[in-house]
């Protein structure tokens, strides 16, 4: 009686563990492999069949066209002008976003303790809503009431007043500054956490050995931001490629298809001109053009990390 | 232990869970909810439409109006979303036209023929024109509801006096008034054109003036000998572009925002004096800026030198929204109610309150300002729908892309009218 207890009592701790372990991968995964297949895996295969219709997306489906829409697509200069700017909007990104967020996080890194009320005011453009952000930039914008124009006025700059949001050779540039504007605390965040590992003996030592603070950022700091550099520009890139909502908010992509961009360009074939069929064509395409784009960025990144 | 705490938490999750739904049960039996959507948003659009729901819910004990007032443009996505998504609400606004009867061909809109046949007393209250742009092969699918929309030029009173300016009737006096205007450093014309709904007001006007309602409803119609490459749309674009190059319109108007009030900041600062725009912009300037609702003044389109149309023709709808029934709505004939009390004679009375008048037969409006409005309405020859709700969306869209280009002056009038027909051939067979 007292053996079998014992044994049990052994026994079961054993057994119910392997159970856990085994379990466990699956309680775990669960989830999440769920939730991508709800929400990620069906709707991109649905969207995929549905770029073979002709449906305006109300009451039963339309009718299949195979490849129609995708060899529209492939002549649609419309949907070639978004995805360029696109790319524009990722390049400047990275190109912008990145080093003044770097710059920011080094600066606020060696104020030490002083620096808290610095990282919650620069931290704070990320915690606004973007719509609210679209409204506050097109009055900042604003060539008739706006300040930005008043400024350039102010300081004597009147002949670079601009018509920001309305002019087709502007309208653009002035979403990806505010774009810009509101990512780089974002970058900062991430350069800050990557800055938290770099081992101060490591500053002190060059300090020592008579390295200025030039010399530690270039030769020490940089370099072990690297792998964080990286991620940074992969999301800025991938990002960029899937933008929508400051654009749609300030300018809907225009005047003139001037700012559309490829989720803009979805939305208004979609829910403007009533052609889900088309948009889901475009929507699809745009999966390509990010999937591409991102193995390439992730495939040159992963070399330069390497070589240096 | 653990294990135990675990089970009866779990225990009590699904109990209180079981509580949800059957709480949820509960309601649904007792409460029938009538779903609505509407886009008016401002205080007193939005009291009309509670104040017939509570005269429905009196009359009709267990029906609930659960009313929903969304922004224009973020209206017109919402929609399509609802439809698309089989969970389209019960009751809701359109304009009539091309987007409407996308729905009705797709079979989501309840055809509201029989019942108003079963009531012709209601039905005849209407102007019958106003049925218009809800009629799809015959039959009716919806009532005009809120307005009588033409579009007007309305204008700085005040500024006009101090300058010695009069209301221009032609063309040409448009003219001198858009040069005397750009000498005072004023810009002639306020225009939020970021929607491109705003700027079309002018093209659709002008090729009114120039060629008569028939240019465009032959073109529609694809009747032989008409089309979007017909020499009024052609020289419509022109006149637009004179327009544009006269310096007719305020600073940035291809990306000024309309839904945000960024035409009528121009009129309030004195920094532009006119605007072309629905009848609904003097509602909406009463109740937002009063004092300069008293130096408002409006005057129709002027006429264009050797134009067809008759000049007393107006452009927009007898009804500006349409109230419709979704097909899936459980609830038929009570939503039927429902929207006949929308649009019942209080109803009409509280909008008259609101300088709205209804397309109704014989309405008294004792308000002067919109009884002068809906006298020009009433005595058009014709009304013309807004291109881009008279149009299938998707031509309506590029009618409306074209349209921001001419304003932008980089498209040739000739160049914007042969994608328009090039776009009609395919959609309009």
């Amino acid at each position: 009686m007292v053996d079998i207890s014992a044994r049990l009592a052994g026994d079961e701790p054993r057994s119910s563990r392997r159970l856990a372990r085994d379990l466990a991968p699956i309680v775990f995964l669960g989830p999440a492999v769920l939730l991508l297949l709800v929400f990620l895996i069906y709707p991109l295969m649905s969207s995929f069949r549905l770029s073979l219709l002709a449906w305006n997306g109300l009451g039963h489906e339309g009718s299949y066209i195979g490849l129609a829409n995708w060899w529209r697509l492939l002549h649609d200069g419309l949907f070639w002008a978004a995805a360029k700017n696109n790319i524009l909007l990722a390049v400047f990104s990275v190109l912008i976003q990145l080093p003044i967020a770097v710059v920011l996080a080094v600066v606020l890194d060696g104020l030490g303790r002083g620096s808290q009320l610095l990282k919650i005011l620069y931290f704070l453009p990320l915690l606004m809503s973007s719509v609210a952000l679209g409204v506050l930039f097109k009055n900042f914008y604003d060539p008739n009431f706006g300040p930005l124009n008043a400024l350039l006025e102010g300081i004597g700059l009147g002949g670079l007043q601009q018509d920001w949001l309305g002019d087709t050779h502007f309208s653009l540039a002035s979403v990806i500054a505010v774009i810009c504007w509101q990512n780089i605390p974002f970058y900062m965040v991430l350069f800050l956490a990557g800055l938290a590992s770099f081992p101060a003996e490591l500053s002190e030592a060059a300090v020592l050995d008579g390295a200025s603070q030039m010399t530690i950022f270039w030769r020490l700091k940089l370099p072990h931001l690297k792998g964080t550099l990286r991620t940074g520009a992969l999301l800025a890139i991938i990002g960029s490629l899937r933008y929508f909502d400051l654009i749609y908010v300030m300018t809907g992509g225009g005047p003139e298809g001037a700012s559309e961009l490829m989720a803009t360009y979805m939305y208004h074939q979609v829910f403007a001109s009533f052609q889900l069929g088309y948009g889901s064509t475009v929507a699809s395409a745009m999966f390509i053009v990010v999937t591409v784009i991102a193995a390439i960025s992730l495939r040159l990144t992963s070399r330069l990390e390497t070589e240096v | 232990m653990s294990a135990k705490r675990a089970s009866m938490l779990s225990a009590l999750l699904m109990g209180a869970s079981f509580a949800v739904f059957a709480g949820t049960a509960a309601l649904a039996d007792d409460v029938k909810t009538i779903t609505e959507w509407d886009l008016q948003t401002t205080p007193a659009a939005v009291k009309v439409i509670r104040d017939a729901a509570d005269r429905f819910e009196a009359t009709h004990p267990g029906f609930k109006v659960a009313d929903t007032h969304i922004q224009n443009d973020a209206y017109k996505a919402k929609i399509k979303i609802a439809f698309g998504a089989n969970d389209a609400p019960c009751i809701f606004s359109s304009w009539g036209g091309g987007p409407l009867r996308e729905y009705v061909h797709a079979n989501q809109v309840l055809d509201l023929t029989p019942y108003l046949a079963k009531d012709p007393a209601f039905k005849d209250r209407f102007l019958p024109a106003s049925f218009g742009a809800v009629t799809a092969d015959g039959k009716i699918y919806g009532l005009p509801a809120e307005n009588s929309a033409a579009a007007l030029i309305f204008y700085n009173k005040d500024m006009f006096a101090k300058l010695g300016l009069t209301p221009p009737a032609t063309w040409e006096d448009l003219l001198k008034v858009i040069d005397v205007l750009k000498s005072k450093d004023i810009a002639p014309f306020a225009l939020a054109n970021k929607g491109k709904w705003p700027g079309s007001m002018y093209f659709v006007y002008l090729a009114d003036r120039i060629g008569g309602p028939d240019a465009f409803a032959n073109a529609v119609q694809r009747k032989p000998g008409g089309s979007f490459e017909d020499p009024a749309f052609i020289e419509a674009g022109k006149r637009l572009q004179e327009l544009v190059k006269a310096g007719a319109f305020a600073k940035g108007f291809n990306g000024l925002d309309w839904d945000v009030g960024a035409a009528r900041r121009l009129l309030y600062s004195d920094k532009a004096a006119m605007e072309l725009m629905g009848v609904w912009e003097a509602s909406i300037i009463r109740g937002e800026n009063p004092d300069f609702a008293k130096k408002l003044g409006f005057f129709p389109f002027p006429s264009v030198p050797g134009g067809k149309g008759d000049p007393n023709a107006v452009i927009g709808t007898l009804g500006d929204n349409f109230v419709s029934v979704s097909a899936s709505c459980p609830y038929r004939d009570a939503a039927v109610d429902l929207i006949k009390t929308l649009t019942d004679d209080k109803a009409a009375a509280g909008r008259l309150a609101d300088g709205r008048a209804m397309p109704l037969k014989g309405i008294k409006i004792e308000d002067p300002f919109v009884a002068s409005m809906f006298a020009l309405i009433s005595k058009a020859p014709s009304v013309q729908l807004w291109y881009d709700q008279e149009l299938p969306p998707k031509l309506g869209e590029l009618h409306k892309d074209t349209t921001q280009a001419l304003f932008g002056l980089s498209v040739t009038p000739e160049a914007a009218a042969k994608q328009m027909e090039e776009a009609a051939k395919e959609e309009l067979k």
